[in-house]
């Protein structure tokens, strides 16, 4: 409790309210160059970090670099329906239907207001609750994991839009497009033709540019000129507070979500963004207008992907373990202050600890203040004439690609899931179970492969004693498929009657 | 879709691929450009930031700003081969380790290029010995209950790594070898996750480089058993020699190379930039803040290292490639 005051009274400094200021900025213009992710940014920054002398202005403004990055990433995908990073994979479905409707302007304040107000609680519990939850975050083994992506494909399958078995069939292969690559236990080639430009398998980045851009593109070429010459005339109107109102249960419901999961290693923001939007889709009354340009939905997604930015910093202060890329650097930007992550770090100097973690919360709202400033100037790319619109765009996608790896390769794979995404879309399937799936089975393969290992021989002790949160899960797993699924079903039977009457 | 439409798209494509390209004059001086570092590693890792940490001191020595390029993929090779086939000029450089030099010349063979006909060194940059961890509250007191468990139960002592044939892998398999014992190996997405696992009693040893697990032996939460090398690291805790490795077993060395064929006076010019670079105390400082060493060896002395590492990785992946 001391260190939490010595903390706020470190904090409250006007030098480090600009560095974080900085830093969103800098976030948020790095998060909407597709292809530019937030990892990337923040490890050609940290350099910054490590000259500035002081652990209190150089590790906000990377905090910063953060938040603004996952939140950059929603603005190409509303206005140009280009996920930039996995994190906004959930932002598409509804945020390009609201721009394309002429309201970009809602889309994107309600993305910026749900992901703040998601931001603020999550820290908020971060803070409250770091010590309490360090504890529980090492009960989350691979066994878990593997436990939770299994539930995850489950939910996402029978939640999907249209009809189930169409989704399945897209789900299925993305978990087939999963396993190309390298197998991740051997090493071991598979399905690469001998090529080894498919060993590390398919690139998430390309793969969403391909399907969720390209279409889109492909569109707007072919009925250009029949309609109108721009997007939209005008930027929209602002967001009513009633709106968001309407909205606040979802943003609530998504937090909670993206807070669970950042609390699990490794299951990271496109996860989340998922599981908020069809939490949302799935609470709502009128299922039926998500995908067609719906506020909640975006509130749902992003509200859920920067739930997850909070609780990865618990592992890392605690415990001294960097979850992934943004906490290994910010581990060693730590470090580089002499400061050491880990059991004594919360002893030693609990204060700048907290005095870390208290910004994060401040920091939300410049968040907000600096994300309402730049709104206006981002969403004027919608204003734009389509003839020079779309050739920008078309650079972006390649550009955003090569970009994510420096991987010519990549191009190829663009290509070839822009062509994917086009036949899907005239063949009306959903293109986003196959995303999931390409997520999910991999990582299902990874952790499941880890669970065996880890088992050894005596299995039965395995499941019965040491994981019974694992088997808890796996048990839990057709209750919650099935009530879903029946839920979706009389949506969709609704939605059929609708279209008959 | 008129012609008209289709056109005006072009146009205005094409124009805007013309701004984005523009050619450099090479000039006579050397470095005339910036230097691009390839490292072939993701971002985020210890790699990654020794990199940003020396190259932000080196180009005073050059004159020219270097560009970190991150080229991850295919354990290293995608990079590597990006550094082999770029232009032998001096200007385009490569971050690597010698697991990535010379054990997996073994391990992940390919026709394309051959590290040893076609890397120089210019500089070790500094190098990690790897530990033997286990957790503080554990079974075991030290290597010898650990070894002698592993002997009698076969398989059934389960350890940690980082990711197939590299810092905590290949360690584990020269423990295997040398002293034939069967560890239970279960993979994790880098060091942190695998000393997660053991904090979290999912495996029962792991192994780190005891600068990222330092705070937790303060804290009573790992003990460290054994390190690399002939020498004692810690005054009570037995070296890899003493438990029967061999001395050169667990070390990481972390090095930068040129494409062969750059000219001996650019060589001379890039060693010399990094043996000046030793002196100053802020690079020494922020290497030591990272927990990293620099012991700094020139390009030409490592050769000898290479040359031995090759003899005994053939002999390790040899082993481990018949079974």
């Amino acid at each position: 409790m001391e260190a939490l005051i010595a903390g706020l009274d470190a904090a409250l400094r006007i030098d480090t309210f600009i560095w974080i200021s900085g830093g969103l900025l800098l976030g948020m213009l790095m998060g909407s160059l597709p292809g530019f992710t937030t990892s990337m940014g923040m490890s050609v920054l940290v350099p910054i970090s490590f000259l500035v002398g002081d652990p209190l202005i150089g590790i906000p403004f990377l905090i910063g670099v953060y938040k603004g990055g996952i939140y950059g990433g929603s603005v190409p995908a509303i206005l140009i329906s280009m996920p930039g990073t996995g994190a906004s994979i959930a932002t598409v479905f509804d945020g390009h239907e609201l721009t394309k409707k002429g309201q970009p302007r809602k889309a994107l304040e309600m993305g910026l207001y749900a992901s703040a107000i998601s931001d603020l609680f999550s820290d908020l519990f971060t803070l409250v609750m770091i010590i309490p939850v360090a504890a529980i975050v090492l009960g989350f083994g691979p066994p878990e994991i593997a436990a939770v992506m299994f539930l995850s494909l489950v939910i996402i399958s029978v939640t999907s839009t249209g009809p189930v078995i169409k989704g399945l069939l897209m789900l299925c292969l993305g978990v087939l497009f999963g396993f190309i690559g390298a197998d991740p236990f051997s090493g071991a080639a598979r399905y690469t033709f001998g090529t080894n430009q498919l060993y590390d398998g398919f690139h998430l980045i390309p793969m969403l540019i391909g399907l969720f851009a390209l279409p889109e593109i492909f569109k707007a070429v072919k009925e250009g000129d029949q309609t109108n010459s721009r997007i939209a005339q005008f930027v929209g109107d602002h967001l009513n507070f009633s709106e968001l109102r309407r909205s606040l249960r979802t943003i609530f419901r998504s937090t909670a979500i993206g807070t669970s999961i950042g609390l699990v290693p490794g299951l990271g923001q496109p996860i989340a963004a998922m599981m908020g939007y069809i939490a949302a889709k799935n609470s709502s009354d009128t299922p039926e207008r998500f995908g067609k340009g719906e506020l909640d939905g975006v509130a749902g997604a992003e509200a859920a992907n920067n739930a997850v930015n909070g609780p990865t910093m618990v592992p890392l202060l605690t415990l001294g373990i960097p979850g992934d890329a943004v906490t290994a650097l910010l581990l060693g930007a730590f470090m580089m202050q002499g400061l050491r992550p880990g059991p004594t770090l919360m002893e030693t100097n609990g204060d700048i600890v907290f005095a870390i973690l208290i910004a994060m919360v401040f920091a939300n709202i410049l968040f907000l203040i600096i994300g309402y400033l730049t709104i206006p100037l981002f969403a004027k790319v919608v204003t734009i004439k389509r003839s020079l619109l779309i050739p920008v765009t078309i650079m972006l996608a390649f550009a955003g690609t090569y970009l994510a790896r420096s991987n010519p390769f990549d191009i190829v794979t663009l290509i070839g899931f822009g062509l994917i995404g086009i036949a899907a879309r005239s063949a009306k399937f959903d293109v986003a179970p196959m995303v999931m799936g390409f997520i999910l089975g991999r990582e299902l393969e990874y952790t499941f492969g880890q669970t065996l290992a880890l088992a050894g021989d005596d299995w039965l002790r395995f499941i019965f004693v040491e994981r019974l949160g694992m088997t808890a899960v796996v048990l839990a797993t057709p209750i919650i498929g099935v009530t879903l699924g029946a839920r979706m079903n009389r949506f969709r039977q609704k939605a059929i009657a609708g279209e008959q009457a | 879709m008129s012609a008209k439409w289709i056109i005006r798209i072009s146009i205005n494509f094409f124009l805007g691929l013309v701004f984005f390209i523009n050619s450099s004059i090479a000039q006579e001086n050397y470095p005339s450009k910036p230097i691009t570092l390839i490292v072939p590693y993701a971002a985020g890792g210890s790699n990654d930031l020794n990199a940003r940490v020396f190259t932000s001191f080196l180009d005073d020595y050059l004159g020219q700003p270097i560009l970190i390029k991150l080229v991850p993929g295919q354990a290293g090779q995608k990079g590597t081969l990006e550094a082999v086939r770029s232009e032998p000029d001096g200007h385009t450089l490569l971050f690597t380790d010698n697991y990535r030099d010379q054990l997996h010349r073994f391990t992940f063979r390919n026709n394309v290029y051959d590290t040893n006909k076609d890397l120089i060194p210019i500089a070790r940059v500094n190098y990690g010995e790897i530990a033997i961890i286990v957790r503080a509250d554990g079974v075991y007191e030290t290597w010898t209950d650990l070894e002698s468990h592993a002997q009698l139960s076969t398989g059934n002592v389960a350890m940690s790594h980082s990711g197939l044939w590299v810092a905590l892998f290949v360690p584990a398999l020269q423990v295997m070898k040398n002293l034939d014992l069967q560890l239970r190996m279960v993979p994790y997405r880098g060091g942190g996750p695998a000393k997660a696992a053991l904090l979290a009693g999912d495996v029962d040893m792991s192994m780190a480089f005891p600068a990222t697990v330092a705070a937790d032996v303060e804290a009573g939460r790992v003990k460290i058993l054994a390190t690399a090398g002939s020498e004692r690291l810690i005054s009570h805790v037995p070296s890899f020699v003493e438990i029967g490795l061999p001395p050169t077993t667990g070390f990481m060395h972390r090095v930068v190379m040129a494409p062969i064929g750059v000219p001996e006076e650019r060589i001379i010019i890039l060693r010399k930039a990094f043996a000046r670079m030793q002196q100053e105390t802020a690079y020494q400082e922020m290497m030591s803040q990272l927990g990293e060493n620099t012991e700094y060896l020139d390009g030409k002395a490592y050769e000898a290292i290479r040359i031995q590492q090759s003899r005994d990785y053939r002999e390790l992946a040899n082993s481990f490639n018949n079974e």
